[in-house]
């Protein structure tokens, strides 16, 4: 609905900003760095510890995918020294807005040497015509509703054929911390032992947490891995723990819902004996309950699958998020 | 004779101009008074001054006991919105609003005086015809069957015989002499001089402020007509404040 | 398909399509009379105005308390009130045409949200938000998708003879009884609660149209006032029974579908309406003998 006119004040920002830009190291010393998105921001921190400032667009609870970038998100921009973004089509507005800035800072894809994985797995062959059809609703309801989002979505992940949700799988955080320490690295030649051995400690306690969910589920019997979400971004975790991740498509945050649709899912829950639903942190959760009443799946809360929470919230940081996520996921699917 | 209804220097007017300027007078119980005078003349408010509609900018009407609530009004029927779909029987019966009220049922004793009341006019068999198929003439009998539920001690009409043919009016002429000998008080503006001192034994020739009231036959002389016309229709924004 | 498979088994297999018809069928009992009196009251657009001025106010009530059936329904029915009651009194008691007052009222209104919407600075689409679903209709929301239609019935009852009157004969009934005001003050407010209510399902602006759609259709067939009532009603509960059906079969969304089958049920109204649709005007027809 405003977005237009943020772009406006954007640009308008781009000519205004880069007089005003700060030096590169902000006074108390530390090195300025944005991450795009909070759990982006939050390995960021990890690994710089004290020596650098970590700012992070899209805050906790809030939804990359439709994100409008505000002027003040520019500013940001013009002072950083490195932009730290998940890549993989995550955010589409990341490099417009980094381009609008004129920032100088490098911009470091964090996904680098990730295996991607196609967005539409054939773990999800349920849903290959569904997908298309989504695309459908997409266009036709934004037409004259969400006219624009449209570029962000679009631009977005929905997008590429590629699942940007890279981080569900642990396995792969600790390549985000390795392309993070390298990156701070280059940045900032004099931090190099301080960010080697942050790497170091955080890579040894994903380890343990990669450990820790693994164990988590393994306790759970192998036919009921199975949920229904709202959203389609848990695929990495499923491929690396070996849970059946299958989204009700129609029923993302984008579209209206239609009767079909629903019928469908609660069809294939009961077809199935699908055990849990799960509702995530940022969707629609009226018509998730109504699917859960009728088939009589367990409603498991949220799972935190695009932002962490706020810091009074359960998962303030990535392990706390992959630690509640598992533990979720356990209590709703073992008997 | 009692006074069924008494003004002190009354005046009426919208957004301060006034079109009843400085009343003063009574009608008594029982009479039947008409009100003549030019377009502008201030007729039609007067009766919306006195079933209280609009309220007086100066001086006040006197009903002597009787509410507003019991006046019976007949608008010009301009004012009624024929396109609403319902039936003859149902606008007849909206007379019986002081009985019945919001809850109270229509008995059979009120379905009687509805049919009663539609008869009178001369509307048996158009029941249950939808308003807006009504001619003119039709209608107005429509709303003298409604005044006759209504059946009330003051009787407000405002031109109620505009644009009828001459059987109609006679019928409905007729109905309100019927009303005149049950005792009713009855005021009716009037254009049509012939027919008032036909039928009015009372009048009130105004023009903004009386011209002349009283007998009919006295109030509408050559005199009088002509002093109506030189008074009624200016309306001056730079007129000064009435000090009276 | 048989008949069997096409109209009923989707609502015996499913209870959420029961729910949702019996939601639908809720939300058409009120607003089959009250589009019915907005039209003829020459109101039309009425309807859409509140449901701009109740917007705000639900969006508000999610601000503060998240998606709460309660909170979001209290802030739009109050500012759909505020607005209702502040135009109709400024049309009563000013010389301020009721259009022209509605409309200042709800712009403010709109305004005004848009304005607390902004300083919030929410990230979450509330236009999505706002948009109902008829197929998650829980338990509460149908309770109170149910009670605010036995409210508007009962309360039509009571005020239906002066809201008649008022309609037909505003200087009559104001002659005999000063209920003219309240009663299109009480009017108001039943059109302010039903397009709350129907919010939760619909959408305040799809609520309109279940409410006006069937309205419009209704008056190319009927020409009496109960008659239309009832006539609308049907049509905006058929309407929404056959956008459920549309919506599982075809895999439509629900709320759009049920209000363009209403669309629909106009449009042929339009052409084919024995009483005064285009056809009957164009078409020579037999008269009666005089």
């Amino acid at each position: 609905m405003f977005s237009r006119r943020f772009m406006l004040a954007a640009t308008l920002a781009a000519f205004v900003a880069p007089g005003l830009a700060r030096p590169a190291f902000a006074d108390d010393g530390k090195m300025p760095v944005v991450a795009t998105f909070s759990i982006l921001g939050d390995f960021v921190k990890q690994v710089g510890g004290d020596r650098v400032d970590v700012t992070t667009i899209v805050g906790p609870d809030a939804d990359s995918h439709v994100y409008q970038p505000t002027p003040a998100d520019a500013k940001k921009l013009t002072t950083a020294k490195i932009i730290f973004v998940n890549g993989l089509g995550f955010e589409g507005w990341a490099d417009r807005l980094a381009k609008a800035s004129g920032t100088k800072a490098e911009i470091v894809v964090a996904t680098k040497g990730i295996t991607p994985r196609k967005a539409d797995d054939d773990e999800h062959e349920h849903d290959h015509d569904a997908k298309g059809h989504e695309h459908d609703h997409d266009h036709g309801k934004k037409g004259h509703k969400h006219d624009d989002h449209d570029d962000h979505k679009h631009a977005g992940h929905d997008h590429g054929d590629q699942d940007p949700h890279a981080w569900q799988s642990v396995g792969n955080a600790k390549i985000y911390v390795s392309n993070i320490r390298d990156a701070l690295i280059a940045a900032d030649p004099a931090g190099k032992d301080s960010y080697t051995a942050n790497a170091a400690a955080y890579t040894a306690k994903l380890d343990a947490l990669d450990a820790e969910v693994k164990q988590a589920i393994s306790k759970i019997p192998q036919e009921r891995r199975r949920i229904i979400t709202s959203h389609d971004a848990f695929g990495y975790f499923a491929d690396a723990y070996g849970v059946a991740f299958i989204s009700p498509d129609g029923v993302s945050t984008e579209s209206e819902a239609s009767a079909k649709d629903v019928a469908r899912i609660i069809r294939q829950i009961k077809a199935e004996k699908i055990p849990a639903i799960f509702i995530e942190n940022v969707s629609d959760p009226r018509l998730m309950e109504r699917i859960a009443k009728e088939t009589g799946a367990k409603v498991g809360g949220a799972l935190y699958s695009d932002a962490l929470s706020d810091d009074k919230g359960p998962a303030s940081t990535y392990i706390e998020m992959i630690r509640f996520n598992a533990n979720a996921l356990s209590n709703a699917l073992s008997q | 004779m009692t006074a069924r209804l008494s003004f002190q220097d009354l005046t009426l007017g919208y957004e301060r101009h006034p079109a009843v300027h400085h009343l003063d007078g009574e009608v008594l119980q029982g009479d039947l008074l008409a009100i003549c005078g030019p377009n502008g003349a201030g007729k039609s408010t007067l009766l919306k001054g006195i079933c209280g509609t609009l309220r007086p900018l100066g001086g006040s009407i006197n009903l002597h006991g009787l509410s507003t609530r019991e006046i019976a009004y007949l608008p010009q029927s301009v004012e009624v919105d024929r396109s609403f779909p319902i039936h003859v029987y149902d606008l007849v019966s909206m007379g019986l609003w002081r009985r019945a009220g919001l809850f109270g049922g229509i008995g059979r004793e009120d379905r009687v005086r509805i049919e009663t009341a539609i008869a009178t006019v001369g509307l048996e068999g158009f029941e249950n015809r939808p308003i807006g198929t009504l001619s003119g003439g039709q209608m107005q009998r429509a709303l003298f069957a409604r005044l006759f539920l209504q059946d009330a001690q003051l009787i407000l009409l405002d031109e109620p015989f505009s644009a009828l043919d001459t059987r109609t009016t006679a019928d409905l002429v007729a109905l309100v002499q019927q009303w005149h000998r049950q005792g009713r008080t009855i005021l009716a503006v009037l254009h049509d001089f012939d027919m008032v001192r036909s039928a009015f034994p009372k009048t009130l020739l105004m023009a903004r402020s009386v011209v002349a009231w009283g007998e009919t036959a006295q109030v509408l002389c050559e005199e009088n007509l002509r002093k109506t016309r030189l008074n009624s229709e200016a309306w001056r924004d730079d007129a000064p404040f009435c000090a009276a | 398909m048989t008949l069997y498979d096409a109209l009923i088994a989707p609502f015996m297999e499913f209870e959420f399509m029961r729910r949702a018809l019996i939601g639908v069928f809720a939300l058409a009992l009120g607003a089959g009379p009250l589009g019915v009196f907005l039209m003829l009251r020459r109101m039309s657009l009425t309807g859409d105005a509140m449901s701009h001025a109740i917007l705000p106010g639900a969006a508000i009530g999610f601000l503060f308390a998240g998606l709460n059936l309660y909170a979001m329904s209290l802030g739009g029915l109050i500012a759909g009130l505020l607005v209702a009651v502040g135009a109709g009194v400024v049309a009563r008691a000013t010389e301020l045409k009721e259009d022209a007052s509605m409309a200042a009222f709800y712009l403010i209104s709109l305004a005004l949200g848009v304005l607390i919407v902004s300083l919030r600075g929410s990230n979450v689409d509330l236009l999505h938000v706002l948009f109902g679903t008829v197929l998650g209709i829980d338990d509460a929301t149908l309770l109170l998708i149910a009670g605010i239609t036995t409210i508007t019935l009962v309360t039509l009852a009571i005020i239906w003879r002066p809201l008649v009157m008022d309609c037909v004969d505003p200087v009559f009934l104001g002659s005999v009884s000063r209920a003219g005001g309240p009663s299109h003050i009480i009017f108001l407010a039943l059109v302010v609660l039903n397009l709350v209510g129907g919010f939760h399902a619909l959408g305040t602006l799809l609520a309109v149209g279940l409410m006006m759609l069937p309205a419009a259709t209704s008056r190319f067939f009927v020409r009496d006032l109960s008659a239309l009532v009832a006539l609308s009603t049907c049509i905006a509960f058929c309407s929404g029974m056959a956008g459920l059906l549309l919506s599982y079969h075809m895999g439509t969304p629900s709320g759009p579908s049920i209000v363009l089958v209403a669309g629909v049920a106009y449009g042929l109204a339009v052409i084919f309406g024995p009483a005064g649709g285009v056809l009957s005007r164009l078409l020579p027809r037999r008269h009666l003998e005089a």
